[in-house]
């Protein structure tokens, strides 16, 4: 039989790892097995000359034959893995859990590798399920879903055997203990050799289950097969899926235990996703950067969605200062600013008199410079009046007049005339046009600005409907509209949490690549990844109305306002080179693309798209 | 001993370069950034001149823009700190980073680098702007917003 070059690889690991000596020289290819590879030095040199494909009498294997042990060569594979197995589990169990493996075992026969691993692994395999080890030892077959919830078999890898009436034992009993459930982790991380399996955005492949009629309700139903589509990338062909330790698997495992712990709580399996996400944190901590905050982020944000802790109240000034640090460390809010400052500028062109409603002021950085480029207009400057508007202030302080000062002294300093009003609500969808008090078209030119609060008003129905109906009634010249380009507004949860872990982790590779090694981490630095894992926490604890961060895509925003009755402006190349020169100014700046989507600009972290801003006006009607 | 000094040279003034400041601000007017900080250790004459006429750095900031500045901005730029700190805050990081990336050819610069410059500047005013009473974010006084274009860019 052919094995497979990989599974003498780690056996010779393994092996190495026990034995504190390699197991075999180069690998050779004899018509029943080959064996190690040059990982294995130390025994190589001496035992390159027993290359022959002479076998000992019984079809021992002949380089373990050296050490002293007695594996046939056809069983190699077989006892490659459980070896594997063994070691995982010894890795993951508690330390008392194996202790009596060491005094209460009894071995006959040492030198036969593959009894004494078997035994080993079915001293651990106690439970009281009926799992017949050599049912789960022996030919296995992985070709089902990676999400075995088996808490009573001691295995930790994924074991799949046909048998469904095995798995529905596994799945009844249901011990609280915290480190045999890691089975539920895909822990096979199998590497064929012709497949990459990165993280999820590999093309998913489909899973095959092999379950029959049992349907076992922790195993992916064919409602969300995507869900599992990445997934599938750990499930091995009919080949014997073999697992590579090594650091970059535990990266692997930690996404797969974070889609497994989101697939649980979707199932409404609370649990076994308690559990998952506890391992969830342990992996975390093997990890470093971006990718252990994010896994913290979204472990912490499933913990309050499994034991439905309600969310920390919206404390406005607080999450200003959040964004504040956000708006230095990282461009993504001064691109917003910049861009529809341009589209807002070129808009108001000829105008003596502008009107901007600002939808979200919270400290008003998107003005100054918007003031300062009014002010140098050739013609000079018109007369610019600012709307703020904001949620209320938990000390009742007033924030939004504060920043009105504050833009009412810069524009005294540069000449500009300035007028400025507040308004408190809780949300868009309370303003009424009149309200606003918009002085004729002839008067004032006015422009609409959002940066990231449009998609607020999604957790409401009919709020949006009526906040674009209220914009209609102002007739503005201009409407700019900056919104995240992920969709976190999709109707099944497991999608949801897909997306925005993609999001996300995208967004926090771009924060680490701006301040490259730099210890200890800005302070900018952290409130920025603060700031982002309150989305985080909203877009995955929180559900109805507290869920306000629903995030859509620029094309789903594209025809909502085109079916409200607004056209797209295009945004011009001064904005689009504006733009760019603002992102080489950033340190990590190569990593950061503006892109140009038929007149909207995006811009994203390497190919992935994160902002996008847009600006439409009213659309033309035939009187 | 004393030399025998023929008498044309004794007639001769000597110059100094510090008896005639228009001359000396003309030639300082055609240094470069680093130049003119340098020029500015020289002596109290010279670091007086550099600290206080802003014209020169003026000159330093838009030497190379190709079109020429529109008269409103003189009184906009010095009401928002002056052209000494534009250049110190905005144009000389810009410059340096756009250069670096390859976008600026020859140190000459369009509108739009200018504008970029300005509108940068312009938002460091405002961060510095106190609040009435309003607490300034971490407590610290100095703009954060460029804060960023001091950071060493990833090479």
């Amino acid at each position: 039989m052919m094995l497979g070059l990989r599974t003498s690889c780690t056996l010779s690991v393994s092996m190495k790892r026990d034995h504190q000596e390699s197991c075999g020289g180069s690998g050779y290819s004899g018509s029943s097995g080959s064996v190690g590879n040059g990982e294995c030095s130390s025994m190589s040199t001496g035992k390159a000359k027993m290359w022959d494909d002479e076998q000992d009498a019984g079809g021992m294997d002949e380089l373990l034959a050296v050490l002293g042990y007695k594996v046939r060569s056809s069983d190699m594979a077989d006892v490659a893995q459980k070896l594997e197995q063994l070691d995982m589990f010894m890795g993951t169990a508690r330390e008392d859990g194996i202790s009596h493996l060491a005094s209460d075992t009894v071995h006959y026969n040492p030198s036969d590798l593959s009894g004494w691993v078997q035994s080993m692994l079915s001293e651990l395999n106690y439970s009281p399920t009926n799992l017949d080890p050599s049912g789960l030892l022996g030919n296995q077959q992985i070709d089902g879903p990676v999400l075995a919830p088996a808490e009573s078999s001691t295995i930790p890898s994924i074991d799949f055997s046909n048998s469904s009436q095995q798995i529905e034992n596994q799945s009844g009993v249901y011990h609280d203990d915290s480190e045999y459930d890691l089975r539920a982790i895909p822990g096979v991380a199998a590497y064929p050799p012709n497949e990459t399996t990165s993280d999820e955005e590999n093309s998913p492949k489909r899973l095959k289950t092999s379950f029959g009629s049992n349907s076992v309700p922790f195993f992916a139903s064919n409602s969300s097969p995507s869900a599992l589509g990445e997934l599938a990338t750990i499930v091995a062909e009919p080949t014997r899926p073999v697992v590579l330790v090594d650091s970059q698997e535990t990266g692997v495992r930690l996404v797969h235990t974070l889609l497994a712990c989101a697939e649980a709580v979707q199932q409404d399996n609370l649990k076994i996703a308690d559990t998952l996400v506890k391992h969830v944190g342990l992996l975390a901590l093997s990890q470093a950067g971006a990718m252990r905050k994010v896994a913290t982020y979204f472990a912490q944000a499933l913990i309050s969605r499994i034991y439905r802790c309600p969310q920390d109240g919206f404390d406005s000034s607080y999450s200003d200062i959040l964004q504040m640090h956000f708006y230095e460390s990282c461009p993504y809010l001064k691109f917003a600013h910049f861009t529809a400052n341009q589209a807002i500028l070129e808009a108001f062109a000829t105008a003596n008199r502008v009107h901007v409603i600002d939808f979200g002021l919270k400290q008003g950085m998107q003005w100054p410079a918007l003031m300062q480029a009014l002010a140098l207009r050739p013609g000079g400057p018109p007369a610019f009046r600012l709307t703020g508007i904001g949620p209320p202030q938990p000390n009742n302080t007033d924030a939004l007049q504060q920043v009105g000062w504050k833009l009412a002294q810069l524009a005294e300093t540069i000449g500009v005339e300035f007028e400025f009003r507040g308004f408190v609500c809780n949300s868009l969808a309370d303003l009424e046009p009149s309200m606003l008090e918009i002085r004729p078209e002839e008067v004032e030119s006015v422009a609409v600005n959002s940066v990231f609060e449009l998609h607020r008003l999604l957790a409401r129905p009919g709020a949006i409907e009526k906040v674009l109906n209220s914009i209609k009634a102002i007739r503005p010249k201009i409407v700019t509209i900056v919104e995240q380009e992920a969709n976190h507004n999709g109707p099944v949860f497991f999608d949801r949490f897909t997306e925005a872990l993609h999001y996300y982790s995208n967004l926090f590779d771009s924060l680490e690549g701006s301040s490259p090694g730099l210890t200890p981490p800005s302070q900018d630095l952290m409130m920025s990844e603060m700031y982002l894992g309150r989305q985080i926490c909203n877009v995955v604890a929180c559900e109805g109305p507290d869920r306000v961060e629903r995030h859509e895509m620029l094309n789903q925003w594209k025809s909502r306002m085109g079916s409200a009755g607004f056209d797209p402006v295009h945004l011009g190349s001064n904005a689009f080179k504006q733009a760019s020169m603002l992102l080489a100014l950033f340190a990590g700046g190569d990593g950061y693309r503006v892109e140009e989507n038929n007149g909207c600009l995006m811009l994203g972290w390497h190919t992935r798209p994160l902002i996008a801003t847009s600006a439409w006006q009213m659309a033309a009607v035939e009187s | 001993m004393q030399r025998s000094i023929p008498e044309n040279q004794e007639k001769k003034p000597k110059f100094l370069i510090n008896e005639h400041v228009d001359i000396l601000i003309e030639i300082l007017k055609r240094l470069d950034g680093p130049s003119l900080g340098v020029a500015a250790c020289v002596c109290r004459l010279w670091c007086t001149i550099t600290s206080n006429d802003d014209s020169l750095w003026e000159h330093l900031c838009f030497r190379h823009v190709s079109n020429p500045s529109p008269p409103s901005l003189r009184p906009i730029v010095i009401a928002l700190g002056g052209y000494k700190r534009l250049y110190m805050v905005s144009v000389r990081p810009v410059l340096s980073r756009l250069g670096d990336s390859g976008l600026v050819r020859k140190r000459v610069w369009t509108r739009q680098e200018m504008q970029l410059s300005l509108s940068l500047f312009c938002i460091d005013y405002y961060e510095r702007l106190g609040g009435n009473g309003s607490e300034r974010l971490g407590g610290d006084a100095s703009a954060s917003s460029l804060m960023f274009l001091c950071n060493p860019v990833n090479v």
